[in-house]
């Protein structure tokens, strides 16, 4: 296997950073390949059952961003 | 709990800031492969014998 | 501890009587030492059911959710504050209840009196100071500050904070206790040791929900552990289920839970869950200054957003 690379489970609001991730993206930016985005529709939907559900399902990082 | 600090990350970013979002990708990124992997709260299936 | 039995009983026949309730909840005798039952009396001839001692430790709080009649209910220090926090939380209406005050000297830990003594326990009684024990063939007399609930050795809510009638003078609160030793040697461990630390702790665990049954603060039509879609938390012993319930269950008591210790009380195989709970209690205390249940007349802090609260854990 070639050099690990960590899976990072990202819930991202969907007004702001969602928003800026598709910015991001039009704009062709880069970044690393590491996240995998969860939409949710403001941070307040954020639970703390999320973290232990994405870490027990084998996530190394939980990123939430507002 | 014994989960480390530096594995749940929260932040704020706008949605006019794509180079914040790049950058605190970045960092993200980082502070988790220097960690290494996830290897407490990860459930392992049940071995069928 | 006898005194107050007479006034209660005294209070509910007279309220009884009057009709100003008409259900007075309280405690009896259990069938089994050291276990005192809830006890919901409706007539005023029945009263004499009803009894106090070190052993009410139960949370009858947990009884009131949702009803629609007038109740007289018995409450100490930390039930009064769960009323507190049901009356904020739009559970029951101040107005239905009549809540018989009891300054609480502190429940005895039934474990710490096994622990104490060789064989069955037969009967238990008590004075102000001293526990005597009785079984087959022993007696023993303990001291009742060492017997006591941990929860109860530091509380520092002993007296209640509403009530519409007191059984007896208000008892001197205790001063200068440590409630958080217990939480700051856990918080100085690193990762792996708290690991390995609720690793041990929760090993025991069966999954019985006991001490959510018994929790006042757990009543959710639904309980996370009970829905299938999502679900969010393995039905299963697996050691990360185990976890992920009680994390979860402590998180939905933060800022609620006023470590009336019912759910330690409550569990068959001796868990101090307290320590997660009680985490969160010192973390609303330092960050926002808040204690659950001493008011009726504010917000509790995860309902309410102050432009001053802490938020240096965010990028």
């Amino acid at each position: 296997m070639s050099e690990w690379e960590p899976k990072i489970v990202s819930f991202l609001c969907n007004w702001c950073s969602y928003g800026a991730a598709d910015l991001a993206g039009v704009s062709r930016m880069e970044y690393p390949p590491n996240i995998r985005v969860v939409r949710i529709p403001c941070t307040g939907r954020m639970d703390p059952k999320f973290f232990l559900a994405a870490l027990r399902e084998g996530a190394d990082g939980v990123w939430v961003s507002g | 709990m014994g989960i480390e600090p530096g594995r749940i990350q929260f932040s704020w970013v706008s949605s006019a800031e794509s180079t914040k979002f790049v950058q605190v990708v970045k960092e993200v990124t980082e502070t988790v492969k220097a960690l290494g992997p996830n290897t407490h709260f990860v459930k392992h299936e049940a071995k069928v014998a | 501890m006898l005194e107050y039995t007479d006034k209660i009983r005294e209070i509910a026949a007279r309220l009884l009587k009057e009709g100003t309730v008409e259900m007075v909840i309280g405690f009896r005798k259990g069938t089994v030492p050291m276990m005192n039952e809830p006890c919901f009396v409706t007539d005023a001839g029945d009263v004499d059911r009803l009894i106090w001692d070190g052993n009410c430790g139960v949370n009858l709080a947990n009884y009131l959710m949702d009803r629609k009649e007038k109740i007289g209910i018995v409450a100490k220090g930390c039930d009064a504050r769960n009323i507190v926090t049901h009356i904020v939380e739009n559970k029951i209406d101040r107005d239905q209840l009549f809540i018989i005050g009891v300054p609480c000297t502190g429940m005895i830990d039934r474990r710490k009196v096994a622990a104490a003594v060789d064989g069955e326990i037969l009967e238990v009684s008590e004075d102000g100071h001293n526990v005597s024990v009785r079984g087959q063939g022993f007696e023993k007399v303990l001291n009742r500050q060492e017997v006591l609930q941990q929860n109860c050795s530091l509380c520092i809510h002993r007296n209640p904070v509403i009530s519409d009638e007191l059984v007896a003078e208000e008892v001197p609160e205790q001063q200068g206790v440590d409630r958080y030793a217990d939480v700051r040697r856990i918080e100085a461990m690193d990762p792996e040791e708290k690991w390995n630390f609720f690793d041990d702790l929760l090993s025991e665990c069966i999954r019985c929900y006991a001490c959510r049954n018994a929790c006042p603060l757990c009543y959710c039509p639904t309980c996370f552990v009970d829905e299938s879609r999502p679900q969010w938390v393995g039905k299963s012993q697996d050691p990360i289920d185990v976890r992920t319930f009680h994390f979860l269950r402590a998180y939905h008591c933060a800022g609620r839970c006023t470590d009336c210790g019912a759910c330690e009380r409550a569990c068959p195989v001796g868990i101090n869950m307290r320590v997660f709970t009680k985490k969160l209690e010192k973390d609303c205390l330092e960050k926002f200054g808040w204690e659950a249940g001493l008011t009726t007349d504010a917000r509790p802090p995860l309902d309410t957003f102050r432009p001053d609260d802490p938020d240096d854990f965010i990028k």
